[in-house]
């Protein structure tokens, strides 16, 4: 890239950011780096701009790097990270419109970590970037010590639970003694409630609810952990009987740390590259008024644009339905389409004209970027008319009898089948809800899991194989409580095989 | 904020890459038999690329089962029931995709590497390139002689500065004689003429010659009868050629892994065969009760009905001897692949005594995961009463093989035994001194 380039740039990015600032967007520093195709690919592939080792790595790089050598002419990426001073790649080799159209982009994202509850939570982790590049120094130091193949096998069983973090976003676990100390005064409580309550009148039924409560006590005073705990790795990490060795502890603690901070970005996708690309249309619109981009520029980055919001038949295109949701979001408010008597009007004209002219919609749109998530969006926005009006479907793979193939099929149009669908993926991010019961299970420090069923059974192959990569950082045998086909079963790993029960009676498994 | 160009950091996603790569060949590793089985690999060009479906490589983790609900959502216009679109699947026509929602990634490895794996799975010895000095001489032209035309590159240069010097030599003393001039100022005529000897003459004979040359420095002059060159022949005597017959048995029992076994033992036979002999031509037949020519890849799809006649196959493979190679031109290696089932045993025995009589180089027959392992197959059987053989055991393995005669019988219970089998058929003995 030329030095006048670069100005250029520079130029683009100190007036796209006052233009941002005038839409209303929250800005800060952010540094762009300009990198060359392949630090942009590693960036990409290494959630971090510098991380550890690790084949999934390799494997994304790789899969990224095919398709960017498959395409002509510059790819539209963009890497951004919500650090204290964000920081973004800009790709040495793309046009310059492209590094235009990504700055624009840019600062929709930067907006939204400043302003999204969920992104602000990220920023937390601040410093997790740093974190990254020393734990890659680390790691390399293990590898030499411990082995490739031991930190290998590490690595993989520590992300196979990586995402398995509290369903609350905001919550963060108590230390176990703290949490025990909690649960026994509130059973005490209740105790005393129970006992003092027409205390010399006591029916059998509250005797028994008090020998209860005693009994849960007792229990409470050693069991581990005493409340169910959803971080798994937390949970491992200090309570495996193996014991985990210090690297080992070191290995779970960076790889939990990491995911605990993408995971807010993981809730947020489509709102947020939905509202990065919402604003660069605008942002880019501007810059090409006031002459800062010139004609040809503009061809450019018209193509770019269409091909990164081109709906895609196989898949769900954030850059499409995400600036999509927001549209749509904007027009019904500002044409007051929303309240008891739009909700209740069944007259498909009328709606369709309903416009009370309240011009609410740009106030609706920040709302919806600062408090939803994903799934929140989905739940609330995702009605037929949206469905309808984006050619959503859930199509299905059916195999060709005659040469193999594997042919695509629209399987259901159906808005309310869809949103349903849609709901379900979002609920957990595909991660089914598991919590830890017990880490003492049978006396002799074996795990046992329970997976909060909601109605939809987990992957056989897949859920072997974690319990397997479970029992390599815990040593001792892994129960897994589940549901298959419509019966509750006990899995249980013990180092061999995995062999299921399903309890004839469920006096086998946990109370739940 | 000023936008900065950033160093450029370790590369670090080229070795994760090939890190990941390799798990890749491990996957590839454990469905080595199904992928060969669909491959043309003996009679395939160097260097080409296949295309192997192999899952994609994840970390487990809990996720709901990928379930008959649907496979995802997509976008655009379209009824349901609508096709959107069609990619290859896993290579197994008929087959109601094991597991549909699976993701499938095709990924591309090279033949040789994928001949590498089997080799390396079987525990087969690697086989070296051919090289210059062959059992037999291998140059397939000869320096039969001089002749005085021919290509640049064949200029006999020695010979031909010979005859130019010697011509030198005649216009020289002709000069000499005509102009009665001295040596010296001939040979500065010449030069000055580039070698003609009608100008030199005239320019010595004119009172225009001033000499220019004060050393006398003999060159050779070339006309083009001078020209010598090394004359060629085709070498057809030390020409090394064989023929292998490959003959399968495609009545319904042959499975994929049998196929598998099968292949890769004749696949190494043929490599090998071909580290001896200059020219290993290949040919395919199957049979069931009849036998037919085929192509490689026919070879091992074809499934034949049933019943199961080997003579016809040994028949046919005679008839190919009789039109197209004669055994006092071809070393002819015949392996015959079965699981040992026959119609007619004795009349297969005797079909083969009778190719072996012939003068082949070797009668190889391999039975491939026999029913039973206790006792002999019929065609077994057959080969051992009618054929003059002894039996052998090694390391659980059983070698029938030919008194004085080339004949070899092994029986292949696992694929370990896929490299005995070569081993035995590698015996120097056996195959030492066939050569044509």
């Amino acid at each position: 890239m030329q030095r006048s380039d670069v100005k250029r740039l520079e130029t683009v990015e100190r007036r796209s950011r006052e233009i941002a600032e005038e839409f209303g967007l929250s800005t800060t520093d952010v540094m762009f780096e300009i990198v060359s195709s392949q630090q942009m690919l590693e960036g990409m592939a290494y959630r971090f701009p510098t991380n550890f080792s690790h084949w999934t790595f390799g494997r994304d790089y790789e899969r990224q790097r095919t398709i960017y050598e498959h395409t002509g002419g510059g790819l539209p990426y963009e890497v951004v990270w919500n650090f204290e001073v964000p920081r973004a790649f800009l790709m040495e080799s793309n046009p310059f419109a492209l590094n235009a159209l990504v700055i624009a982009h840019v600062w929709g994202h930067v907006d939204f970590f400043l302003e999204s509850r969920y992104l602000q939570r990220g920023r937390a982790f601040s410093d997790i970037a740093g974190e990254a590049r020393s734990a890659a120094e680390r790691f390399r130091g293990y590898e030499e010590r411990y082995g490739k193949e031991n930190m290998e096998k590490f690595i993989d069983a520590a992300m196979s639970i990586e995402w398995h973090q509290h369903p609350d976003p905001f919550f963060e676990e108590p230390d176990e003694e703290e949490m025990r100390e909690r649960l026994i005064q509130r059973e005490r409580a209740m105790l005393e409630r129970t006992r003092d309550i027409h205390s010399q009148f006591k029916k059998p039924e509250t005797k028994a609810e008090i020998r209860e409560i005693e009994k849960r006590l007792k229990r409470l005073s050693r069991k581990t952990p005493p409340g169910p705990v959803y971080d798994l790795l937390w949970y491992i990490t200090r309570k495996s009987p193996l014991p985990l060795e210090p690297w080992q502890q070191d290995v779970l603690s960076v790889v939990r740390s990491q995911a605990r901070a993408l995971s807010p970005n993981r809730k947020t996708k489509m709102l947020n590259e939905g509202w990065a690309t919402y604003w660069h249309v605008r942002i880019m619109r501007r810059l090409f008024e006031e002459g800062i981009l010139d004609a040809k520029e503009h061809g450019i980055f018209s193509d770019f644009h269409a091909k990164v919001t081109r709906p895609l038949r196989r898949d769900f295109n954030w850059y499409a339905i995400g600036p999509a949701l927001y549209e749509y979001v904007r027009e019904r408010w500002d044409r007051g389409q929303f309240g008891l008597e739009f909700e209740e009007c069944g007259d498909s004209a009328k709606r369709a004209y309903w416009d009370t002219k309240v011009g609410k919609g740009r106030e609706k749109i920040f709302e919806l970027r600062s408090f939803y998530t994903d799934r929140m969006a989905i739940e609330h926005f995702f009605d037929a008319d949206f469905i309808r009006r984006n050619d959503l479907y859930l199509y299905t793979e059916t195999v060709d009898p005659q040469n193999g193939d594997i042919v695509d099929v629209i399987a259901e149009k159906d808005p309310e089948t869809i949103r349903r669908m849609l709901k379900h993926a979002f609920v957990h991010y595909g991660t089914p809800v598991i919590r830890v019961e017990d880490g003492n299970h049978n006396q002799r420090s074996e795990l046992y899991l329970v997976h909060e069923f909601d109605g939809f059974e987990l992957d056989p192959a897949y859920r072997d194989r974690t319990l397997e990569n479970i029992h390599e950082l815990w040593g001792r045998a892994v129960h897994l409580e589940t549901v298959i086909q419509g019966k509750r079963t006990l899995c249980t790993y013990n180092g061999r095989s995995v062999s299921t029960d399903t309890g004839s009676s469920a006096d086998g498994l946990m109370e739940l | 904020m000023p936008i900065i160009r950033s160093d450029p950091v370790a590369q670090k996603g080229k070795k994760d890459a090939a890190r990941h790569r390799e798990k890749q060949k491990d996957a590839i590793r454990r469905q080595l038999p199904e992928i060969i089985a669909r491959e043309s690999i003996i009679t395939s060009k160097k260097g080409k690329i296949v295309k192997v479906p192999i899952r994609i490589m994840d970390i487990p983790h809990f996720r709901p089962a990928q379930g008959s609900a649907g496979a995802g959502v997509g976008q655009g216009k379209g009824k349901a029931g609508g096709v959107i679109g069609r990619r290859p699947g896993t290579g197994k026509p008929g087959e109601a995709g094991d597991r549909p929602g699976e993701e499938y990634l095709e990924t591309e490895i090279e033949m040789e590497e994928l001949i590498e794996m089997m080799i390396e799975d079987l525990g087969l010895p690697r086989l070296e390139e051919r090289k210059g000095e062959g059992m037999v001489a291998e140059t397939r032209f000869k320096i039969r002689g001089i002749q005085k035309t021919g290509p640049w590159v064949l200029l006999d240069k020695r010979r031909s500065a010979r005859e130019g010097l010697r011509r030198f030599w005649e216009f020289l003393h002709y000069l000499v004689k005509e102009t009665g001039r001295d040596e010296l100022a001939c040979f500065d005529a010449l030069e000055q003429t580039d070698g003609i000897l009608a100008d030199a003459l005239e320019l010595l004979k004119s009172g225009a010659y001033a000499p220019i040359h004060t050393v006398f420095e003999p060159f050779p002059i070339f006309y083009p009868d001078d020209l010598r060159f090394l004359e060629q022949k085709k070498d057809i005597e030390y020409h090394s050629q064989a023929v292998v017959f490959a003959l399968m048995d495609t009545s319904g029992s042959m499975t994929d892994k049998k196929k598998y076994l099968a292949r890769s033992a004749l696949f190494w036979l043929a490599a090998f065969l071909r580290t001896i002999y200059e020219r290993v031509e290949i040919r395919f037949i199957i049979h069931d009760a009849r036998a037919e020519v085929v192509e490689e890849e026919e070879f091992f799809k074809k499934v034949l009905g049933g019943g199961t006649r080997a003579w016809t196959a040994y028949e046919l493979a005679g008839g190919l001897m009789d039109s197209e190679y004669p055994v006092s031109e071809w070393n002819i290696y015949l392996w015959h692949f079965s699981d040992g089932e026959d119609f007619e045993p004795a009349r297969a025995a005797l079909e083969a005594k009778k190719l072996i009589e012939r003068g082949i180089s070797m009668f190889g027959y391999g039975e491939i995961e026999p029913s039973s392992s206790h006792s002999d197959s019929a065609l077994l059987a057959a080969f051992k009463e009618i054929l003059d053989v002894q039996v052998h055991w090694k390391e659980g393995f059983m070698v029938v093989a030919g008194r004085d005669m080339p004949f070899l019988a092994v029986a292949i219970q696992k694929k370990e035994h896929v490299h005995l089998a070569l081993r035995e058929f590698l015996d120097k003995e056996r195959w030492g001194h066939a050569t044509k």
